[in-house]
């Protein structure tokens, strides 16, 4: 190799470990939604993906009416997304539960099934209705940070935008991980994780709990719909390969591990990145299954599961 | 119930209870419960004084849990398992609360084979019993009672529980009750799976429990053990509860005759 192959090796590899890292943080922020709803309530949320999308429309509704940064419409849109994860869960998802077969004399497995098919029926209207309101036409949310990069060296560049996505999605993950470890409703939200039935037993409602718990996931979700806006244009039907990112993630980091969603995004970004720019762009998506297949193939239960 | 009043050179809330003239704490009445189709439970009957022990005695399958579980609105789930009959608290309908409520009015239960959050700490599965909402303000003052009482819990508060003796997770499972100020703690099959010197252990904290001013509910299957720590003593068979009495009035062939069906003093509640 020339003194010249080998600079550039370098560089390919630095900038596929740098932007690779970057791009972990926001699908790990695409994904830690999933992984908590299926860790508390054992939760396969099929409507995930437009859930996001869902948050991406409403910010960029919001900054048609008040021209303001897109982070600012967080203020209302994480909020709002919270209220319909509570709402969802109580009014819908609980009576499909576990329990709720099980008192409708049902076999329990049935409370295992129904919550995928309403989340996958739920994903399919949620879609449609995005179609109604807001016709097919890509949407974005136009930002000054989208091309501004900070360069390391010559021939080395990270995205101001790719940056502060990792910074907040750190942010995000060391509060919930707080929020769980440190509050009354977070070991509550773990008691009913680790044993739903001896929950109520402490005084924990677990119809509560499980609301706040989808009420966070959509909440977090409402932050990558926002963060999704302003990286890319979207539409009504992106949702499931949104969906299909956060499953990635999910696999390779591990159930119910905040830290393995971290590891796990920051694992698939670098494997595309460096896949994008040894193979050209369409290696990125069969790179990152690879990766899922390598992590289901040998260790099954994700790399960061107890 | 008898009203005689057992020796007792106790005093405090126990005494005063134990004299009688107080209302009941508990008042069962007519209680049947059922597993989908299958009844467990036959017209049950009976009351709890405050500041009492009461063992209940029976062989397998008795219907002693499942009391227990009628008790704390574990029973109310629809068409898997109901229950039919009145359970009163201080004048509140316990049959018809759910489970986080019953704990909210005062009633816990340690349940059988401990059940802690396995992936929890020893300091995070007990907060998680003050999770009623009149609990939390006083959750870091019932913690340092928990761990006075068990100061090798103390040591440990940061150990993950599926790690310990098994004495030790009865120490966090009695604790974790304890840690929602409970009135009444029901404790399921207490002994289960525990070596005799560790039993002797729980039952002496049972005892400072109960000294305390909490009222005991206890199902154990060592009948001389379940004798020795009672004021109270239920003997049911097959659903029914079949003797009934103060711990001292009764001899030990009695329980033995009620608890295999061929006692000839049979007697309801």
């Amino acid at each position: 190799m020339t003194d010249e192959g080998l600079y550039w090796f370098v560089i390919d590899i630095a900038n596929g470990f740098l932007t690779g890292t970057m791009i972990g943080g926001y699908y790990a922020i695409i994904s830690i939604g999933l992984a908590l709803t299926f860790g508390v309530m054992r939760l396969v949320n099929l409507a995930h993906g437009d859930m996001l999308i869902v948050a991406a429309y409403l910010a960029s509704v919001i900054l048609s009416i008040l021209p303001v940064s897109p982070f600012a419409s967080l203020i209302v849109v994480a909020p709002a997304m919270f209220a319909l994860g509570y709402l969802l869960q109580r009014l819908l998802l609980n009576r499909v539960s576990v329990q709720a077969m099980e008192a409708k004399g049902l076999s329990p497995n049935f409370g295992l099934m129904s919550p995928i098919l309403v989340t996958f029926g739920l994903g399919i209207f949620i879609a449609h209705g995005l179609l109604e309101m807001f016709s097919s036409d890509a949407r974005q949310m136009r930002n000054s940070l989208a091309f501004t990069a900070i360069r390391l060296s010559e021939d080395l560049n990270i995205s101001l935008l790719r940056l502060i996505f990792f910074v907040i999605a750190v942010v995000i993950l060391v509060l919930l991980q707080l929020f769980l470890r440190r509050t009354h409703i977070g070991r509550a939200i773990r008691a009913a994780s680790d044993d739903a039935r001896i929950a109520p037993l402490m005084g924990i409602s677990t119809a509560h709990v499980y609301g706040v718990a989808l009420g966070i996931s959509l909440a977090i979700a409402g932050a990558a719909g926002v963060m999704i806006g302003m990286l890319r244009s979207f539409q009504p039907f992106d949702g499931p390969q949104f969906l299909l990112i956060a499953f990635g993630v999910v696999i390779i980091g591990g159930l119910g591990s905040i830290a393995g969603s971290l590891v796990g995004g920051v694992l698939l970004g670098i494997v595309q990145v460096l896949a994008g720019t040894y193979f050209g762009p369409s290696a990125q998506l069969v790179a990152g299954y690879m990766l899922i297949l390598l992590v289901l193939a040998f260790r099954p239960q994700g790399l960061f599961s107890r | 119930m008898s009203t005689s009043a057992p020796e007792d050179n106790r005093s405090g809330f126990f005494a005063a209870a134990a004299r009688g003239g107080k209302r009941p704490l508990l008042t069962v009445s007519n209680l049947s419960a059922y597993y989908g189709e299958l009844r467990a439970l036959f017209d049950v009957s009976f009351q709890v004084a405050a500041g009492e022990v009461l063992s209940i005695i029976g062989a397998n399958g008795a219907g002693k849990s499942t009391l227990l579980k009628s008790i704390v609105g574990m029973m109310n789930r629809g068409k898997a398992a109901h229950i039919e009959g009145i359970i009163d608290f201080r004048g509140r309908r316990l049959d018809r609360l759910g489970t986080e409520k019953i704990v909210e009015a005062g009633v816990t239960m340690v349940p059988e084979g401990r059940r802690l959050f396995a992936r929890l700490s020893v300091e995070d599965n007990l907060f998680a019993g003050a999770f009623a909402a009149r609990c939390r303000q006083n959750a870091p003052k019932r913690l340092k009672e928990v761990y006075d009482l068990f100061p090798r819990l103390a040591a440990r508060r940061e150990q993950i529980v599926s790690q310990m003796s098994g004495g030790e997770q009865q120490m966090v499972a009695i604790g974790r009750a304890l840690m929602s100020s409970p009135d009444v703690i029901l404790f399921d099959e207490l002994s289960l799976g525990l070596g005799p010197a560790v039993v002797d252990d729980v039952y002496r904290n049972v005892r400072r429990i109960n000294e305390r001013g909490v009222t005991c509910i206890v199902i154990e299957q060592d009948m001389k053990r379940a004798l020795a720590v009672a004021d109270h003593v239920l003997v049911m068979l097959e659903g029914r509860v079949v003797l009934e009495g103060r711990a001292g009035e009764l001899s030990e062939t009695q329980v033995t005759a009620a608890y295999f069906g061929s006692s000839v003093e049979r007697r309801r509640a």
